[in-house]
């Protein structure tokens, strides 16, 4: 698993890679925790992850919950089918911003 | 050092999940006592797939899946899951697979003296580090997935056997696993709760990719889910054959499942006459009775 | 006849298997408790610590009340038998070397089975039943480590702690009869029955307590695994189960008392 974390156009923009699995998730949880952390505005670009299970996907919903309470604001970027079908089977697909790809997310107003 | 077999170890199962069959049992003889209760079963399934294993009582299906799941060890025979011969792994082995499986019991078989909610938890207490944070909400997710948000702070013995049932699925499916069982998902509900749970594992295979053995033996169920059909009878395997090849079957055994009739039809009128009259209390049951496991 | 005899065999048998299968629920207890932590599958101290509340804790009540009342009555026959003799004044030797060596362990033995084993055989023959130990297995969590494990230590530790303060209890309950029948003090009393007892003596009776702890757990946790047969079975599961851990006490007892004084 890879990660980066850049600033842009004021936000910050993590970007994760590989398999986020039950041994990954502690670690990606707190990179995401941390990002939250710093105040801005928060992209999670997903285009290079392969695969991600449901701790994954539970660390993603506490980040966005943290976000929330810090009054900032928290988006998904490409989310894979396979994550997506996952996201409706559990209705997380209406509690996600979640933008197709970086460009269009950075053009969002937020 | 252990960290990284343990990956190579886990990249093995995956890259032999992508190509061989997730289940694959081989020659399975199974004895209850002396009497044998399963004859020479082979089975595959594949990726991907929901496997439904149908039979009356007594047909041995429960039997077959307590062995199927690990909880049983055969007289003989070979039973692979995931790449691993279950029959042979080594205490460290199985703790590995089980993170992997997924099984959904009859009753429920909730933990009493636990909510619902800790008792979707518990497998990722047992096998992960997480935070617990991240622990609850995936169970909740899970929750979230069978309809059952609602009941997480409820004791089991509060639901109802279809809401049991479905927090069985949800603890059963907190770790993703990739191999799920699941016994007698219909037995005991009513038909528009059964048919809910029906389309539950309808949906947990095309949105998790998840293959699905169900044990049954509720034809409509049956028919509404499967990929394929295992017909057990005896202890014996009688058909293998999807849908439409199970309907078109011409097996009178078969038949008689499809008609619902009873196998007691024929019934040799003198010994039953002499066992009603009490004149032959010792006479041969006509149904051999369930194999002692449900 | 034959029939009989092959009855007879059967159970032995049994019998036999049973106790083979509460050994190595022991054994493995054991193993859990010292190999658990460095396969990251501790025994979970929170269950064992809820166990010690609900074998301990909850029943010291009774506890005080029947170790009192032993106390009295042991007193009361003490005296009077002595009496016969015109020895009362050697009742406070019996009385102490009675209490500590016997008394107190059998009493707080048999309670522990009535109460807590029954419980446990209830407990686990309600889950064997409603396969929630096959969903222990299939989740990979040893049931042992999970269930018979903790109540297992919980007893062990609970029982001879239940069972100094059965002795505090009937002694004085003892002292209060003695004091009044034979005209001395509390203190005199307190001074007489502490010359009378060594560190062998109580060592003898909380020796004995833990192995009734073990018997009870592992008699029920042994009903409990073999249990079939729905509500009907768990009842009859738990009548055994308590049946046989009383008998067991009263055998362990003896052969305990016959092993040591004879050594």
């Amino acid at each position: 698993m890879s990660q980066t974390i850049r600033e842009e156009s004021g936000k910050t923009v993590v970007e994760l890679g590989g398999e986020i699995d039950l041994d990954r998730a502690p670690h990606v949880r707190r990179i995401l925790l941390d990002c939250v952390a710093r105040g801005r505005d928060l992209l999670v670009d997903l285009s290079q992850v392969s695969y991600i299970d449901s701790s994954g996907i539970a660390s993603l919903v506490e980040a966005l919950q943290s976000a929330g309470k810090g009054g900032t604001a928290f988006g998904l970027v490409a989310v894979s089918p396979q994550a997506l079908r996952v996201f409706e089977l559990a209705r997380l697909d209406q509690v996600f911003t979640i933008h197709p790809d970086i460009d269009t997310a950075l053009k969002a107003a937020g | 050092m252990t960290d990284r077999s343990d990956t190579r170890a886990s990249e093995h199962l995956q890259t032999q999940a992508a190509a061989a069959p997730v289940v694959e049992v081989e020659n399975l003889q199974a004895h209850y006592g002396e009497r044998q209760v399963l004859h020479d079963i082979g089975l595959t399934v594949s990726p991907g797939e929901i496997m439904v294993i149908m039979g009356g009582s007594g047909s041995g299906k429960s039997t077959l899946l307590r062995h199927l799941v690990g909880l049983t060890r055969p007289t003989a025979g070979r039973v692979e899951l995931l790449g691993l011969d279950i029959t042979r792994a080594r205490a460290m082995e199985m703790m590995r697979l089980r993170r992997k499986l997924g099984v959904a019991f009859q009753g429920g078989a909730l933990f009493s003296s636990m909510t619902v909610l800790e008792n979707v938890m518990l497998p990722l207490q047992e096998h992960t580090q997480l935070d617990r944070k991240t622990m609850e909400i995936m169970a909740r997710l899970k929750l979230e997935v069978v309809n059952l948000a609602e009941a997480e702070a409820m004791m089991p013995a509060e639901l109802s056997g279809g809401m049991l049932k479905r927090a069985a699925v949800a603890r059963a499916i907190v770790m993703d696993p990739a191999l799920l069982f699941f016994d007698e998902p219909s037995a005991g509900l009513d038909p528009v709760v059964s048919s809910a749970l029906d389309d539950l594992i309808l949906k947990l295979r095309d949105a998790m990719n998840m293959t699905i053995v169900v044990v049954t033996h509720e034809l409509e169920s049956a028919f509404k889910i499967a990929d394929r059909i295992t017909v057990l009878d005896q202890g014996r395997i009688l058909l293998v054959d999807d849908v439409a090849g199970v309907r078109r079957s011409e097996n009178p055994r078969i038949q008689n499942l499809l008609n619902r009739r009873s196998e007691e039809t024929e019934v040799d009128a003198r010994s039953y006459l002499r066992r009603l009259t009490g004149e032959a209390p010792l006479a041969p049951v006509l149904h051999s009775e369930d194999s002692g496991v449900s | 006849m034959l029939r009989f005899a092959e009855g007879i065999g059967r159970g032995v048998v049994r019998g036999v298997e049973e106790v083979g299968f509460a050994g190595a629920l022991f054994a493995e207890s054991l193993f859990w408790a010292f190999a658990g932590p460095a396969r990251r599958q501790p025994v979970r101290l929170p269950a064992v610590f809820a166990q010690m509340m609900q074998i301990g804790i909850e029943a010291l009540p009774i506890a005080t009340v029947l170790a009192a009342t032993i106390g009295m009555m042991l007193a009361i026959q003490s005296l009077y038998s002595l009496g016969l003799f015109g020895a009362e004044s050697f009742a406070t030797i019996g009385i102490a070397l009675s209490v500590v060596r016997e008394f107190a362990p059998l009493i707080i033995g048999i309670l522990i089975a009535g109460r807590s084993g029954s419980a446990l055989a209830a407990r686990f023959s309600t889950m064997t039943i409603n396969q929630e130990v096959d969903a222990l297995r299939v989740i990979g969590i040893s049931p042992v480590r999970f269930l018979v494990a903790p109540s297992l230590f919980a007893m062990m530790i609970m029982v001879p702690v239940l069972t100094m303060w059965a002795n505090i209890v009937a002694l004085t309950a003892a002292g209060l009869m003695v004091t009044a029948s034979l005209e001395i003090s509390l203190a005199a009393y307190h001074a007489d029955v502490l010359a009378a007892l060594s560190v062998n003596d109580l060592a003898h009776g909380l020796g004995k307590s833990v192995l009734f702890a073990a018997v009870v757990a592992l008699v029920s946790a042994v009903n409990g695994a073999l249990a079939d047969g729905g509500a009907e079975g768990v009842g009859r599961r738990t009548t055994r189960a308590v049946v046989h851990s009383i008998a067991a006490i009263i055998m362990v007892d003896m052969i305990f008392a016959f092993v040591v004084t004879s050594g």
